[in-house]
């Protein structure tokens, strides 16, 4: 693995990758300031680019996204109180008190600073852990990873939003569309319905667009309404961040990447959770709680740090096991997919080179992250005055244009409509498309190691299981205890930090 | 929170039922809906019957679909799809039908003429009043998207339609 890994540096270390990272961490961030815009449709939007892309290029621009996207979300957060993204709620409590104080700038590059610090330490965490995890994961065979694999899609559906028995009937919905196609063992056409564009399945691409990016844009254009804030509201004023500011942190910070770290190995808990539990527990130990919610640099410092400490993390389950922690992650998915790597456990005995690199792409996008930051902070704070009658056709031509470079069919269109609708319809309803996506991408998966099990049992499954492969009978017996243990937590935290 | 709306029969009571019947559908049409192997070349192995798979998820989904039904008359959630206002109804499907006019558009005007008509129309719909700069957006942010995505990934877009005449010949870009 450590030569793997040195590799992997020397891999990484190319210009062209540092420039697409910076470009999609800008995008990121242009998003991510958008108020009602979410990182999870930049992602879904922008996830075309990366299928025509080297690896090397296309995920890294992509990761930069998802970085920049998270910590977009902070610049109107904190200047008007209005949110970019979910995880940048918990910054609204003491962020605007600062802009009315003059201390927006200070605040800005808190969130900043200690976004990075985060988002560089979990990264750094992930790869000291990933190399054992996959190392384990190399021991499992087909029954072990189907039980792996089914624990974790009824651990993600009960922890998606919403009730459980909601989430795992979205997740038998993505397996079914899943089986759309061919059987992955004996490769026969099944509930192809006469349609020849289905006949080797619902294309992936399309789908995520659809269920992810044209739902928010419907949600976004059930009011007119163009731009809301004037442009004197976004200046960045008053001094900036002192070093012995950011040092007067130093606790907060490790406190708060300790809290995103750990959130981030979760399934299905996420960013927005992770920004409220930094931002409590650094109140709870502050010698000064009064002060939290009237401009508190602190504040904004443990819900930044800890949301971002996410990001790194939710890759230790995606690359060993092939298991998405998230919807963010699901997008993911879908670009290694296109780039020819199936994330799970052969990835890194196959490929760990190209992980490494990738993994190292990451900690160099947070030096490019606070570059791009700190020299555009004033031009995405004006981004929030941009108007949403030119972004929402803009975003849907790019939803269009990206759907159609994927096989360049006119079905393909129908079929990100349908999912569109489909989405939008979900979230109206409360059903969360998460366990839908995922159960969509791994359903093969899934039906395929449950199919080698199978042969290898020579019929006498469960026999098989007990006996001779006892690590699966283990993780079946504990699929019950767990999924209930991660479903009470989840909903113990939404019920806490009321974060959906 | 989730607001108390419906306390017996619900929204959820109906989406219940809608996975049942799906469920129930689909355990009548597997056997008809996988084909079947030509020869067998596995013959005396034991594999996983193509139908198995599929039969499991329909199976799982029928069950899944009864406790919903069961849980569904308990659940306190509100139907946000009732809540839309007119505005909203209306807006999502003005933009629906722009979208379906927008296929058959960019397929055969070509990418670039199609999103600018897409654009101006909807930025218009959705307040814009200054039309220089709709049309301006409407022209350069497409023709960037399909230079980029030709040049720089290597992909196609719909061309022009006047792609045909050599003077004007939009591979060349």
């Amino acid at each position: 693995m450590y030569e793997a890994f040195l590799e992997g540096i020397g891999l990484a270390l190319r210009l062209d990758t540092m420039l697409y990272m910076s470009v999609g961490l800008f995008l990121g961030m242009f998003v991510g300031a958008l108020p009602g815009f979410t990182t999870l449709m930049a992602m879904a939007i922008l996830l075309p680019i990366s299928f025509f892309l080297d690896p090397l290029l296309g995920i890294p621009f992509l990761i930069g996204v998802y970085k920049g996207g998270i910590y977009g979300g902070s610049i109107p957060a904190i200047l008007v109180s209005m949110p970019g993204t979910g995880a940048a709620v918990a910054t609204t409590f003491d962020g605007p008190a600062l802009t009315k104080k003059g201390q927006a700038r200070k605040a800005l590059e808190m969130a900043l600073f200690a976004s990075v610090t985060g988002d560089l330490t979990s990264d750094l965490f992930t790869i000291a852990l990933i190399g054992p995890i996959a190392a384990i994961a190399l021991l499992l065979g087909p029954p072990e990873l189907a039980a792996i694999l089914l624990l974790a899609l009824i651990v993600i559906s009960a922890t998606s939003s919403g009730v459980f028995v909601k989430g795992l009937l979205m997740l038998v919905v993505g397996l079914f569309f899943g089986m759309i196609g061919q059987d992955p063992i004996s490769a026969l056409s099944r509930f192809a319905f006469g349609i020849i564009e289905i006949e080797s399945g619902i294309p992936l691409l399309p789908m995520l667009i659809g269920v992810f990016a044209l739902p928010e844009i419907f949600v976004n254009i059930e009011k007119r309404a163009s731009s809301l804030i004037k442009a004197e509201d976004l200046k960045v004023s008053g001094e900036g961040l002192t070093w012995a500011e950011y040092k007067g942190v130093g606790r907060t910070l490790v406190r708060s990447t300790m809290i995103g770290t750990s959130i981030g190995m979760i399934p299905g808990v996420g960013q927005v959770v992770a920004a409220f539990m930094g931002y409590a527990a650094a109140k709870s130990a502050s010698s000064h709680p009064e002060t939290f919610g009237k401009g508190e640099l602190e504040g904004v410092a443990a819900a930044e740090c800890a949301n971002n400490a996410v990001n790194g993390p939710t890759l230790v389950p995606l690359l060993t096991l092939g298991i998405p922690g998230d919807n963010l992650t699901v997008i993911l998915v879908g670009a290694f997919i296109a780039q020819g790597m199936r994330p799970g456990p052969l990835l890194m005995e196959e490929q760990a080179p190209l992980v490494y690199a990738i993994l190292v792409a990451m900690v160099i996008a947070n030096i490019l992250f606070l570059g791009i930051g700190y020299v555009c902070i004033p031009f995405f704070a004006k981004v929030v005055t941009i108007r949403k009658s030119f972004l929402l056709p803009l975003t849907l031509v790019f939803a269009f244009a990206g759907t159609w470079v994927f096989r360049a069919q006119p079905f393909d269109l129908g079929v990100l409509v349908f999912f569109g609708a489909f989405g939008y319809i979900a979230k109206k309803l409360h059903f969360d498309v998460t366990p839908m996506a995922m159960g969509f991408i791994l359903g093969p998966t899934l039906e395929y190691s449950f199919g080698q099990s199978v042969t290898l049992s020579s019929g006498n499954l469960i026999p098989y299981m007990l006996f001779e492969r006892p690590i699966t009978g283990v993780i079946f017996a504990i699929t019950p205890i767990v999924t209930y243990l991660m479903w009470r937590r989840s909903a113990r935290l939404r019920k806490q930090f009321g974060a959906e | 929170m989730d607001e108390v709306v419906e306390k017996k029969f619900n929204f959820n009571t109906v989406a219940a039922i809608c996975f049942i019947v799906l469920a129930i559908i689909l355990l009548i049409f597997i056997p008809s809906q996988i084909d079947k192997p030509l020869i067998q070349l596995s013959f005396g192995q034991f594999n996983l019957p193509p139908q198995l798979f599929p039969q499991i998820i329909a199976g799982c989904m029928l069950a899944l679909g009864s406790w919903f039904f069961y849980k569904s008359f308990s659940l306190k959630q509100s139907n946000d799809l009732r809540g839309l206002d007119k505005e909203a109804i209306t807006n999502v499907i003005v933009t629906l039908v722009m979208m379906a006019i927008y296929v058959p558009l960019m397929v055969n005007l070509g990418f670039v003429l199609g999103s600018a008509i897409l654009i101006v129309a909807m930025s218009t719909y959705f307040g814009n009043r200054n039309y220089i700069a709709a049309v301006l957006i409407g022209i350069f942010l497409p023709m960037l998207m399909f230079v980029t995505f030709r040049r720089l990934l290597l992909v196609e877009l719909p061309p022009f339609p006047i792609d045909i005449y050599p003077l004007t010949n939009w591979s060349l870009i």
